[in-house]
């Protein structure tokens, strides 16, 4: 008797072509996109969406072509933050336009469908059993959103992921390791030991770990424009790291195992700006944005060089911006 | 998952798919050598699981044409429409508060289709209260160009 691998295709059911198509769809759809970027940390409530999207808006500054793809389809932030609740997803002649920032930041955020009364919810008869298919019904929709969306030419573009050390490994499986990978956490012994985990998953899989971001590195006080400790648990950045990051080099790892891009205070100008949707530019020249701008560099230092993307200008966008040397 | 045919041992070929009922999917499968036929019938986990990779069971000739409304199965049957979810009915539908819906030419529903299927509904919805406010009585290329332009796409 015949064997699975001695019969050649599936009878008819195609089921592995249209997967097989699904996959080709997507890295056509990325053809064009230098870096793929994922923001993730084993930990909820670190600050990764805004991390991402002003690390977006850094990236922009520098003259960097940036999108994001808000992939936390069931607590999706990046609407909001970003301005393009309001938006409408539109068709264009080949693909599906992708709303932008003030600052020229594409974003794709189920925050512009969904109402934020509303959840995630897919139609199933077979209710009640969601944790045997759910996942892979979200990550077939994300398949989706990059093989239909307008990417174009882009440098980056950064993934905003869900929180959980599990969905790093699932998304690095997804994506495949053309993504790098850069985790977030905060200066607490229980979020760096979560974020540790993270590293760990991460470390069998093939796509590269960039590094990590310390975000609440601090307080910074608008009153006396200074920054004060905000967590006094949690070991932070040592004084010999925060020494080298003022000389302009790289902070010390401090406990990862991975390089540190930067860390970055906590501004409740930032948090209030963020529930308004203003565009992340107007806290520029911060500490808070010179934090992300220096992040913003050594990113693009930690990232291996590709050949540029097509330099074409997207249907009825802006003309790339070149990016800086 | 492939068939095999036990006594000819030869793969067997995809012939029909009825339409979903209560979450269960009927695929009949014949042996090119004898004609034996045999159908798998799934049950709605198995059903999910299977939806949930974004695909489609069968070619689009053999596959059924109607479902009934709200299968959330309907999907994955080439020629059958997908019943929309909770997450796709924003704004009431077609008759919710954006209104009853607007006619929109061929080419325009081109343009519509390249939408993901999930989302699209909600697209819909959306550019139709767009052409509303503008005065339109149909959704045209020109809408879909002047919402690009307004929100900066």
């Amino acid at each position: 008797m015949k064997r699975y691998h001695e019969i050649a295709g599936d009878g008819g059911s195609r089921v592995l072509e249209q997967v097989a198509d699904q996959r080709a769809r997507i890295a056509e759809g990325l053809a064009g996109v230098r870096h793929l970027v994922a923001v993730g940390s084993g930990k909820g409530g670190v600050g990764k969406s805004t991390l991402t999207l002003q690390l977006a808006d850094a990236l922009t500054a520098r003259g960097l072509r940036v999108a994001i793809l808000d992939a936390d389809f069931n607590g999706p932030s990046q609407a909001r933050m970003a301005g393009v609740q309001e938006a409408l997803v539109v068709p264009g002649t080949e693909k599906v336009a992708l709303p932008r920032t003030r600052s020229g930041i594409a974003v794709f955020s189920m925050g512009s469908l969904l109402s934020e009364s509303e959840a995630l919810d897919f139609a199933s008869a077979a209710r009640g059993e969601s944790q045997t298919w759910r996942a892979t019904r979200e990550f077939a929709l994300l398949g989706e959103i990059l093989a239909s969306f307008e990417w174009g030419a882009l440098d980056l573009l950064l993934f905003d992921l869900p929180p959980g050390a599990e969905r790093i490994v699932q998304y690095a499986d997804y994506l495949g390791p053309r993504t790098s990978f850069l985790l977030v956490t905060i200066p607490s012994a229980v979020a760096r030991a979560v974020v540790g985990r993270s590293v760990a998953a991460l470390s069998k899989a093939p796509n590269t770990l960039l590094g990590y971001v310390e975000n609440m590195s601090g307080y910074y006080c608008r009153d006396c424009h200074a920054v004060k400790p905000l967590f006094t648990s949690g070991p932070g950045p040592s004084p010999r790291s925060v020494r080298q990051e003022r000389a302009g080099g790289a902070a010390e790892p401090a406990g990862l195992g991975i390089p540190c891009l930067g860390t970055v205070p906590f501004d409740p100008e930032l948090a209030r700006q963020c529930d308004l949707g203003t565009p992340p530019a107007a806290l520029r020249d911060t500490p808070v944005g010179r934090s992300l701008d220096a992040i913003a560099r050594r990113l693009l230092d930690s990232l291996t060089p590709t050949p540029a993307a097509d330099r074409t200008p997207r249907e009825h966008g802006r003309p790339g911006k070149e990016p800086e040397p | 998952m492939k068939f095999l045919c036990v006594p000819c041992d030869s793969p067997m070929t995809l012939r029909t798919v009825s339409p979903p009922e209560r979450g269960s999917l009927s695929v009949v499968y014949t042996c090119p050598e004898c004609g034996y036929e045999i159908a798998m019938l799934t049950n709605a986990y198995e059903t999910q699981i299977v939806q949930s990779l974004g695909v489609r069971i069968g070619p689009a000739e053999t596959a059924a044409k109607s479902a009934g409304a709200g299968c959330p199965f309907s999907a994955m049957i080439p020629g059958v429409d997908a019943a929309p979810a909770a997450a796709e009915r924003r704004d009431g539908g077609p008759d919710g508060v954006g209104g009853s819906a607007l006619d929109w030419t061929a080419a325009a529903e081109a343009r519509l289709a390249r939408v993901p299927e999930f989302i699209r509904p909600m697209a819909r919805t959306g550019i139709e209260r767009f052409a509303r406010e503008r005065g339109a009585s149909e959704v045209d290329e020109r809408i879909l160009d002047a919402a690009r332009e307004f929100f900066g796409m």
